[in-house]
């Protein structure tokens, strides 16, 4: 690991001051258990990592129907998992959450960090794809809010301008049915081979997959075809046979192109059967 | 017996379970340097120009070295390794130059600045490709490198070992048979993952003595070999291995202890350390070695096989100086525990330019006998009999004959058969899944095991008795998880008619601990167990000699019982056994004797080496291991992926020393086993491992162990102590290919390669379709 300056600032406007001052010789950390592994890999050599975890009030989790969830950048992986109104109102989450890593690793690890760190299958981003989660950005020009879908730009580019930073997620409420899928070579500890969420919101439906392309997507054409269709085998057929269309994946040592193309096309499948 | 036979807890329990265990990794030095390598980026790669004048002139630096400082080979039965590459780099990782610094992080910067020039050389990255007349040669010199002379290199070939085995007549077989198959498989090589990675220091000292710290094995091999390579006289090498983090073979040989001795040579005082990292590991240490093998088979109506004939391609790696005698263990127990009359079979040790292969747990007998126990299942298929009737058939008896024309005597293998079938239900289908998706079934493999270790192998054992009936039993048969420690107090207790609280257990110091060969081959239970209990003998007699003047009486009319000399008549009668532990007091005040201390020494007896013709021998072995796993599985039809759910192991031990020790071996093997058939490979690409951690490198966790039953036959070995016979490789050997007739029995599709990942099985379950 490269040796670099490490910063504590105790309010959001001082961590915004320091990235603005340092940009890209900057890296922010919340539970580092991405940036950790990357630094001691020389994948990643900033000069100053900036600690975010003494700033206060970014840890909460809280809900109102009508406000939907906030999610706080500091809320770490097991306290999504663990909290009531996210199993209640948002199951996928929870799940997805509870499948990332170790406990260990989910004690620390933020569902922020996740979504940050842009990774083609982070397993937080595809419930919240669906939900059509929005990132609340706070940087030298004050706040924004982007959707989840415009800000993920590529693998690991995110849409983050000079000093920015995200403080939350706000994921609004929407009575829905689905399931979070994981598919992994092993069922503890590991990676995501390819993930998905398919929500339905009535007679709509969303869906979003992982690990399948640069970015996590949502599979919009899929989604217009169930439109406001009644989920008969038929249907649910062709919806498994036009998924795989939607998406691009790789090969790579976790699986073949074709077996995450299947996969794909099972978890659409899958869960539009038990929804049916 | 007292103490053999029961589960007395681990010596080493409460210092693992605490953390305060010392490993290699944990000892501290004063004034310590740090080393660090540069690695050749190349898989093969002719070394043009290394300049080392950068590295030099950073502060902190105190030597770099390169091959050509020591360019003496190494090799424990056949020399060929360099611990930096001299010429070539044979390898993608291969040192090429090392240095020492006074922080890691010197040491690391140093490297980088390290500028090796490279010509690019044609390689070879199958043992298949290897063996072809027009092949790229890796050791061009093969012929001229010293080779112990059971090994036989052929000139001009990348095949460092060509073992030929020729029993009977196979041809004529194959001519009269009623059927004949031809199946071909595949096993890729897969890494040890010991919980504690490799690490070494090595101190010179100024008036010439080295002493190293080492995660080892087998401190007396580590001494020898690298007392060769670097020209020590055995008496100024010290090797000390502490806690073992786990071997499974990895830690047997020689790896990185040659890279940081020349350092400490140019250093002389300063300890020099080296720690791998996991991904080191994964790249730098031993794997096990990849295999083709190829087996025929002519069966006669009956199911009875009357001949075999199996060619062996194993890819070695650059080096093979310990590979080739897995090739060697391979062929003498090709056909697994069957009774087969006529046998051709050829073993070849190819060097490749992939990692160095090493041994591993099984050492080649989890490799063959994943295709041995297949192709029984599918000849048993074809022939409409059943896996279980031509195991039965087909299995070794006592009296059988093994592949080298050993009669085994003591073959336990049809009583586990049948005892892990009914363990298993196998006569019963699987209890549905609930599930039409997800699909079960149930597979049996055998397997056997014998050591493979030089014919005249040697173990020995010292105990001392303290002044108050206490012992120190010093051996150098190293505890590296397996339990041997334990044992060696168990044998010892039940010998001395002590607890085994009495005794304490030191090993693993070549200046203190007597001679032992190696900690392989699950060998020690059985030759260290021997020098034990011959050490205790030899204890017990001494203190009796003493006690017959005490007790006034000859020796033959005294014994020992619960740590009292007794007389046979008289039992009550009876002297606390610390009484003679300084020898005896006489009324007069005067003392005669002296401290007392037995002495064992073992070595395998009668063991003969294999003909070079015919690879046949009377006994080449000690004693052969055997039994079964069984195996019930469950596949997801749509994801591919393998659940196994239930795991049974049966083995004939002979008489197990420690039954809860035992049972944590067989439960650990078959999650080892397991893992092999589900998971692990390394995958390697043009040379590069493309899968260097546990991100890519799957081994099982908790949530993944089926349930586990573990039983044991006993049918004592008559040359064993009380019986014992080495059970720690066995264990694993039949595992994979257990779960591999569950997912064929489960699916109707045969995996000939491993493992079964997922995206794999659900591909050629779609091809069935």
């Amino acid at each position: 690991m490269k040796d670099f300056q490490y910063l504590l600032p105790q309010t959001l406007e001082e961590a915004v001051r320091l990235k603005e001052e340092y940009d890209k010789a900057a890296v922010f950390m919340a539970g580092a258990t991405d940036i950790v592994v990357r630094m001691r890999d020389y994948l990643l050599t900033p000069e100053y990592v900036i600690d975010l975890k003494k700033i206060p009030g970014l840890d909460g989790i809280t809900f109102s129907k009508e406000e939907g969830l906030h999610i706080g950048c500091l809320a770490t992986m097991n306290e999504i998992a663990g909290n009531e109104d996210v199993r209640k109102y948002y199951p996928t989450l929870a799940a997805a959450a509870e499948s990332v890593g170790s406990r260990q690793v989910r004690n620390r690890a933020t569902c922020v960090g996740n979504i940050v760190n842009a990774s083609p299958l982070a397993d937080t981003a595809t419930p919240l794809y669906c939900y059509d989660a929005v990132l609340e950005i706070l940087g030298p020009n004050g706040k924004r809010e982007i959707p989840i879908t415009e800000f993920i730009l590529f693998v690991r580019k995110v849409a983050l301008e000079r000093g920015e930073l995200v403080t939350g997620i706000r994921v609004p409420y929407r009575e829905a049915e689905g399931e979070f899928r994981k598919i992994a070579r092993r069922d503890q500890v590991d990676l995501s081979t390819v993930c998905g969420t398919v929500l339905k919101f009535g007679d709509e439906y969303h869906i979003a997959m992982g690990s399948v392309a640069p970015t996590p997507l949502r599979l919009k054409k899929t989604e217009e075809l169930l439109a406001g269709k009644k989920l008969t085998k038929e249907l649910i057929d062709e919806a498994a046979e036009l998924a795989p269309t939607e998406v691009n994946p790789i090969d790579d040592v976790r699986a073949s192109k074709q077996y995450r193309l299947d996969m794909v096309s099972y978890i659409v499948r899958d869960v539009l059967t038990k929804l049916a | 017996m007292r103490v053999v036979g029961t589960s007395v807890e681990r010596l080493d329990a409460i210092k693992k379970v605490t953390g305060s265990a010392q490993f290699a990794d944990d000892i501290q030095f004063s004034r310590p340097l740090f080393a660090q390598v540069k690695r050749s980026p190349y898989a093969h790669a002719k070394i043009l120009k290394i300049d080392t004048s950068k590295a030099e002139q950073l502060y902190g630096v105190r030597c770099v070295i390169t091959g050509e400082y020591y360019k003496k080979r190494a090799g424990l039965y056949l020399e060929d390794k360099n611990f930096l590459a001299v010429g070539t780099a044979k390898f993608k990782g291969e040192p090429v130059a090392a240095v020492a610094a006074e922080s890691k992080e010197i040491a690391e910067e140093a490297c980088k600045l390290i500028e090796v020039e490279y010509e690019e050389l044609p390689a070879v990255f199958d043992s298949l490709d290897g063996m072809k007349p027009d092949a790229p040669l890796i050791h061009p010199d093969l012929h001229t490198y010293k080779v112990a002379p059971i090994f036989y290199p052929q000139k001009g070939t990348n095949i460092s070992h060509h073992y030929v085995l020729r029993k009977g007549d196979a041809e004529k077989a194959f001519k009269e048979a009623y059927k004949t198959f031809d199946n071909s498989f595949y096993i890729p090589h897969v890494q040890h993952v010991p919980i504690e990675p490799h690490a070494c220091t090595a101190q010179y000292m100024p008036d010439g003595e080295l002493c190293i710290w080492a995660a080892c094995q087998s401190p007396f091999a580590v001494r020898r070999a690298l007392a060769e390579t670097f020209d020590f006289p055995l008496n100024k090498i010290r090797v000390i291995s502490k806690a073992v983090g786990g071997g499974f073979g990895c830690k047997a040989g020689t790896t990185l202890e040659g890279i940081v001795i020349p350092l400490a040579m140019l250093c002389p005082g300063r300890p020099v350390k080296l720690t791998y990292t996991r991904e080191d590991e994964f790249q730098y240490a031993y794997v096990r070695q990849g295999l083709h093998i190829r087996i025929q088979t002519a069966v006669n109506k009956d199911g009875k096989i009357i001949g075999s004939k199996n060619v062996l391609a194993w890819d070695g790696g650059a080096y093979t100086e310990y590979g080739v005698n897995i090739v060697k263990a391979a062929g003498w127990g090709c056909v697994g525990p069957y009774d087969i009359e006529n046998i051709a079979t050829d073993s070849y040790c190819v060097y490749t330019n992939h990692p160095v292969g090493g041994p591993y747990r099984g050492f080649g007998m989890s490799e063959i006998h994943f295709a041995i126990e297949q192709n029984l299942d599918m000849v048993a298929n074809e022939m409409g009999i059943s896996p279980l009737d031509i195991r039965r058939i087909n299995g070794i008896r006592p009296g059988g004959v093994s592949a080298t024309g050993q009669v085994i005597d003591v073959a336990g293998y049809q009583e586990c058969l049948e005892k892990a079938a009914a363990l298993i239900e196998y006569d019963k289908p699987c209890e549905p899944s609930g599930n039409p998706r997800k699909v079960r079934g149930k597979g049996l493999a055998g397997g056997w095991k014998a050591p493979s270790m030089p014919t005249d192998a040697q173990s020995s054992v010292i105990i001392r008795m303290n002044e108050d009936g206490t012992f120190i039993l010093l051996c150098s048969c190293h505890d590296m998880g397996q339990g041997s420690d334990t044992v060696m107090a168990q044998i010892a207790a039940e010998t001395l008619t002590v607890d085994v609280s009495k005794i304490t257990v030191r090993t693993g110091d070549t200046d203190h601990t007597p001679y032992e060969w190696q900690t392989v081959a699950s060998r020690s239970t059985y030759c260290a167990g021997n020098a034990t209990k011959l050490a205790a003998e030899d204890l017990r007699d001494k203190i009796l000699e003493v006690a017959q003047i005490k007790m006034g009486t000859w020796k033959k009319d005294l014994y020992l019982e619960d740590g009292y000399v007794r007389r046979v008549f008289y039992p009550d009668i009876k002297v606390p056994i610390s009484t003679f532990a300084l020898g005896l007091m006489l009324p007069d005040q005067s003392g005669i004797a002296g401290p007392m201390i037995g002495v064992g020494s073992y070595t395998v007896p009668n063991n003969i080496a294999a003909d070079i013709k015919t690879g046949l021998s009377p006994k080449p072995v000690a004693f052969w291991t055997m039994g079964v796993n069984g195996a019930e599985v469950e596949v997801d039809l749509d994801t591919g992926k393998v659940k196994v759910l239930k795991m049974v192991s049966v083995f004939d031990a002979g008489k197990v020393i420690n039954p809860q020790m035992y049972e944590g071996q067989a439960e650990g093997a078959m999650v080892q086993a397991m893992g092999t058939a589900l998971w692990e490979e390394l995958k390697l690409k043009e040379g590069k491992v493309m899968n260097p951690s546990f991100v890519d490198y799957k081994i099982p966790t908790f949530d993944d162990m089926p349930e586990l039953i573990v039983e044991v036959v006993e049918n004592a070995e008559p040359t064993g102590p009380y019986g014992a016979r080495g059970i720690g490789e066995i264990v694993m050997v039949p595992g994979a290919p257990a779960i591999a007739n569950a997912v064929a029995n489960a699916t109707g599709v045969r995996f000939t390669r491993m493992p079964l990942m997922p995206d794999v099985v659900l591909a050629a379950l779609k091809a069935k379709k």
